[in-house]
């Protein structure tokens, strides 16, 4: 049953690709021609600024509107940064794409195509489009400071057992010298 | 039709008996007729269009089916007793020829595109690669029972590598955005979409017991779909796109994978900055 179902499998992605190929459109083929024309070195960072993450992310603008003591523009705060850091992310998903695509359509015509080099790049497009898929659901979810949050509780977190492990290991010696024949 | 054998036998094959014949044998002498038919307008428009010279085995591979049904229909009417045998022979002969429709689709495609055609071959390299280290594996219970099983079985399997193969093309093809002009298109889009069709009907044919009434119907219909696909994209010869030679590139291309690289690198930087802020 198995290799039937793989079998079948093959088949639908087979038509599925086939039609995404129908559906694509010429325009996008012809962009190569604007990219051909770049050169390398013309490939500017096209990311944005760093002090904008930097601005979007602080803990500063959060602290702040924490001391002022006022739920409702807590909330406000919450929502319009939330929206603004997702922004930022799907903003750079795109760059990223957009980077990848000018690199697909310029490699396409070279000779000396690395194919390792490609594939490398490949894993590190796909690891990004990753980090910013889950960006996107962790911010949704739990806000624009989700992360920092999350990596601060799991540093609490380790703190505190690195504080419990040695009365634990205690512990369990006193339970083993109480039952020798338990591990 | 007093002359009409009782085995009703449509292009997929000696499949399946029935009892019965009349409408059901004027069915499938419309659809084999429409086919022939189809063949020859696809073959006609070919010359006179000069597609033939552009694809050379694609309408090789026309020509050789069209010759094949006329074989196959004379066999199926006077000597009925030897279908089977003509059916697998010429089916083989058709499989093999295929198969070159394939690597005309990857010569044409990416002749302007030297690195999308470097990184076929590897992909193309590792697919069949992967199917013979299987073979090698497991040869009792591989890809191919070469001997062991029925000729039914062998065609799917090499059905599968087909597919395999096209799939692995198409996705560079996406992936590249490599331009096709409607003709290359049209017989890319109807190739694949008779591989595949073909490996669902050998694959199931054997697995759902009331469905194989239809799918030998299903086959058939499925098919003058195709031709019909190939007639509509081959009927008038439209310029292949080509990409613009960039003379600078050649020496250039590990300057553009370390500028991705870099750029792909500073995106990863701000990415983590989201954490550590």
């Amino acid at each position: 049953m198995m290799p039937t179902a793989i079998f079948v499998a093959v088949a639908i992605l087979l038509v599925l690709f086939l039609l995404l190929i129908t559906k694509r459109k010429e325009v996008e083929e012809q962009e190569s021609d604007q990219a051909t024309a770049a050169t390398p070195s013309d490939c500017r960072d096209a990311l944005q600024r760093p002090e904008l993450v930097l601005r979007i992310f602080s803990r500063e603008d959060r602290e702040f509107v924490l001391q002022m003591r006022s739920p409702r523009l807590q909330q406000i705060y919450q929502e319009e940064r939330r929206k603004v850091a997702l922004h930022w992310v799907r903003k750079t998903s795109r760059e990223v794409s957009r980077i990848m695509h000018t690199h697909r359509l310029m490699a396409r015509l070279s000779r000396n195509l690395d194919v390792v080099a490609e594939v490398k790049l490949l894993w590190q497009y796909l690891e990004l489009r990753f980090i910013c898929g889950l960006l996107v659901l962790l911010i949704e979810a739990l806000g624009p400071h989700a992360l920092h949050d999350l990596a601060s509780y799991a540093g609490e977190l380790s703190q505190l057992i690195g504080r419990t492990l040695p009365d634990a290991a205690a512990a369990s010696r006193v339970t083993s010298s109480e039952n020798p024949g338990t591990l | 039709m007093s002359l009409s054998p009782s085995r009703l036998v449509l292009i997929s094959g000696g499949r399946l008996e029935f009892q019965h014949e009349g409408f059901v044998v004027m069915l499938t002498m419309t659809i084999w007729w429409l086919a022939i038919l189809l063949e020859a307008a696809l073959l006609i428009r070919g010359i006179q269009e000069k597609l033939v010279r552009r694809f050379p085995i694609f309408y090789s591979y026309i020509l050789f089916v069209f010759v094949e049904e006329f074989i196959r229909f004379t066999v199926y009417r006077w000597l009925s007793s030897r279908y089977s045998q003509v059916y697998w022979a010429t089916q083989f002969l058709s499989l093999v020829i295929g198969s070159a429709v394939i690597f005309e689709i990857y010569r044409v495609g990416l002749r302007s595109f030297p690195g999308t055609a470097r990184m076929a071959r590897y992909l193309l390299l590792i697919v069949f690669g992967a199917v013979f280290a299987k073979t090698l594996a497991n040869p009792s219970g591989g890809l191919f029972w070469w001997f062991a099983e029925r000729s039914l079985m062998l065609e799917r399997n090499l059905r599968i590598v087909q597919g395999l193969a096209i799939l692995s093309l198409v996705l560079l093809f996406l992936w590249y955005a490599i331009p096709f002009g409607k003709n290359l298109k049209g017989i890319l889009f109807g190739y694949g979409l008779f591989i595949a069709m073909s490996i669902v009907q050998l694959t199931l044919s054997d697995t759902w017991g009331d469905i194989r009434l239809f799918w030998p119907f299903v086959q058939p219909v499925s098919y003058l779909l195709v031709l019909g696909l190939w007639a509509t994209a081959l009927w008038s010869a439209e310029p292949v796109p080509e990409g613009k030679r960039a003379t600078q590139l050649e020496d250039d291309y590990e300057v553009l994978v370390a500028s991705t690289r870099t750029q792909l690198r500073r995106a990863f930087a701000r990415l983590g900055w989201t954490a550590r802020l």
